[in-house]
Order: structure tokens, then sequence, then C-alpha cells
């Protein structure tokens, strides 16, 4: 058991470590490689892009976790699956934020306003929302039989916004443009490209490492919370 | 803060960034760019304090815990 337990801290610290140096190359990458874009795509202030769409996917990754773990705590209730389901839902409410939060600097410069209420905007909004309504439940609720299925079937509904997330921009249109499939909004050079491609990679590391590091904490939190109420039953003691 | 937009065809505004109507352009990029990775990288250690903080509550409260089964083991 200790071997695995060491097995798996040596795999989650690789992980760190890997995803500290993409990270690291990543800015170093788009601050002193990668050229500006052109004016109407916000000059420098389109930088940002390099970590808000990958901040978006980094989302729909831990949003995607959150539903497969929340779908199968509804099928059958385990500590297991309501840890990841937790953690899945807390990391979107956190990369939620960061899209939320660089999108309307961007929007700033390239929109000449920071907020608009644009399909995408809005939708983003809500599903982020949602999954903070799910974190909340989760803090202030307690970790009772029902509040987990509530917060399961939440999370199952917040995840199944993130299609009408994605597809706003193709069927309502609006400010928000279509950069990757469409080619617009200022990915004209080669080593824009490669950026993108890498702050996806370091996304998903991050992604995963967070998801996983939050599960960890809510398992041995649950499993904590079991053997307290174990102990005081076996009159062992007064745990706070 | 926010704004209406303007209501050009859907479809050629959705492949390019278009300003929106009563926006002004006259804030410095550089600084936008500056702020935006600082509350970004500010968000998620702000994530990974909490996340940090709460592992050592669980470290606390196991210990207690060690220390009352030990304490209530046999030959204590």
């Amino acid at each position: 058991m200790s071997a695995v337990k060491s097995r798996r801290d040596l795999v989650f610290w690789a992980l760190f470590a890997l995803t500290a140096v993409v990270f690291a190359f990543e800015i170093g990458f788009v601050f002193f490689k990668v050229p500006e874009a052109q004016a109407g795509s916000g000059g420098i202030a389109q930088k940002i892009f390099y970590f808000h769409v990958p901040a978006a996917y980094a989302m729909y990754l831990s949003g995607g976790v959150g539903f497969l773990a929340s779908a199968l705590y509804l099928y059958g209730a385990t500590d297991l699956r309501d840890a990841w389901a937790k953690a899945g839902a807390e990391c979107a409410v956190c990369f939620g934020s960061l899209v939320l939060t660089s999108g309307p600097l961007w929007a700033k410069k390239a929109w000449g306003v920071y907020w608009t209420f644009d399909p995408r905007l809005t939708t983003l909004l809500l599903t982020v929302l949602i999954y903070a309504a799910v974190v909340m439940l989760r803090v202030f609720g307690g970790s009772g039989e029902a509040e987990r299925r509530f917060a399961a079937a939440l999370t199952v509904l917040g995840t199944v916004t993130l299609p009408i997330v994605h597809y706003s921009v193709q069927k309502w249109g609006g400010n928000h443009p279509t950069v990757i499939t469409k080619g617009g909004g200022g990915l004209g050079h080669p080593d824009m490209k490669l950026a993108l491609g890498i702050g996806f990679f370091a996304m998903t590391l991050l992604a995963a490492l967070l998801v996983w590091m939050r599960a960890r904490l809510n398992f041995a939190s649950s499993r904590l919370a079991a053997a307290e109420e174990a102990a005081a039953a076996a009159g062992i003691g007064e745990t706070t | 803060m926010t704004a209406q937009t303007a209501a050009p065809d859907p479809s050629s505004r959705s492949q390019e960034f278009a300003p929106v109507q009563g926006g002004g352009d006259s804030t410095s990029a550089g600084a936008l760019l500056v702020v935006a990775y600082l509350v970004m990288w500010a968000l998620l250690l702000g994530f990974l304090g909490l996340g940090w903080r709460r592992q050592g509550k669980l470290e606390t409260r196991l210990s207690e815990l060690e220390r009352s089964v030990a304490g209530k083991a046999p030959g204590a």
C-alpha cells in the first residue's frame, strides 16, 4: 500500500514539475518569440489569448470529469466518485474564473468594452455560475447524501450547458470570434499557432494536476470524517 | 462597463474582432496584458493556497484523531 502511495506521489510531483516547465516555456515563448497581433485583434493585448482559450478548454475538461464522476455517483454512490465530482466542479469554477477575468481585459482593447451580453459570454457566465452553485452547496450545505446527489445532478446540468457555450458562436454569432475553427482573431503567424498548441498542452497538464489534487483532498477529507464518526461511536476521545 | 452591440450580420461578426458601439479603446494594451496575467496567476495561486490550507487542517484533525486513538489503545 505504501509502495503504491509513494509511486502515486512520484507521479504527482513529476506531473507538477512537467507542468511548471511547460508553463515557464510557454510564458517565455509568448512574450519573447510570438509576434504581436494586428491592432484590430488587440495588439499586444492579444497575447492574453494564449492562456484565455486554453483556460476555457481546461474548464471543459474539468467539467467533463465532474460530469462523468457525477453521473457515476448518481448511478452508484461512493465517496471516491463524490470526491472526483466535487473536484471537477471546483476546478471548473477556477478555470471559468480565469476565462471570465482574462477575456474582458482583452475585450477592452479588441472591442472597446469590458463586457457585452454576447451569446458566448452570457452562456459561459451562466455555466460558471452553475458550477459555483455546486461548490457553494457543498461548502455550506454539508456532505449529506441528499446534498451530494443534488450537487451531482447540478454538475451534470452544468456540463450539459458546455456544448451550448461552445457552439453559441457558430449558431448565434455575436462579438466573440470563432478564432480557431474559422481562422479569425489574429492567428496569422505559425508561432502563434504553436504558442496556442503549447498553451493547450500546459492547461491540460494543469487541469489534470488540479483535479487530481482536489479529488485526493476531497477523498481524504471524507475518509477522515468517517474515521472521526467511527471513533466517536467507539467512544475514543473527542475530536474537532 | 457594458454597452449595446452594433447589429451587423452575425456570421461575419463571429470571424473577427468588431468594436462594440459606444466603446473606446484608449486603455493601454500593455497594461491590460499585465493585469490579465497578474489576475490569472493570482486566481490560480489562490486556488492552490486554499487547497494547501485545507490540507493543513486535514492533517491537524488526523493528528488529533491519532492521539485520541493512541490514548485509548491497550497499554497506553
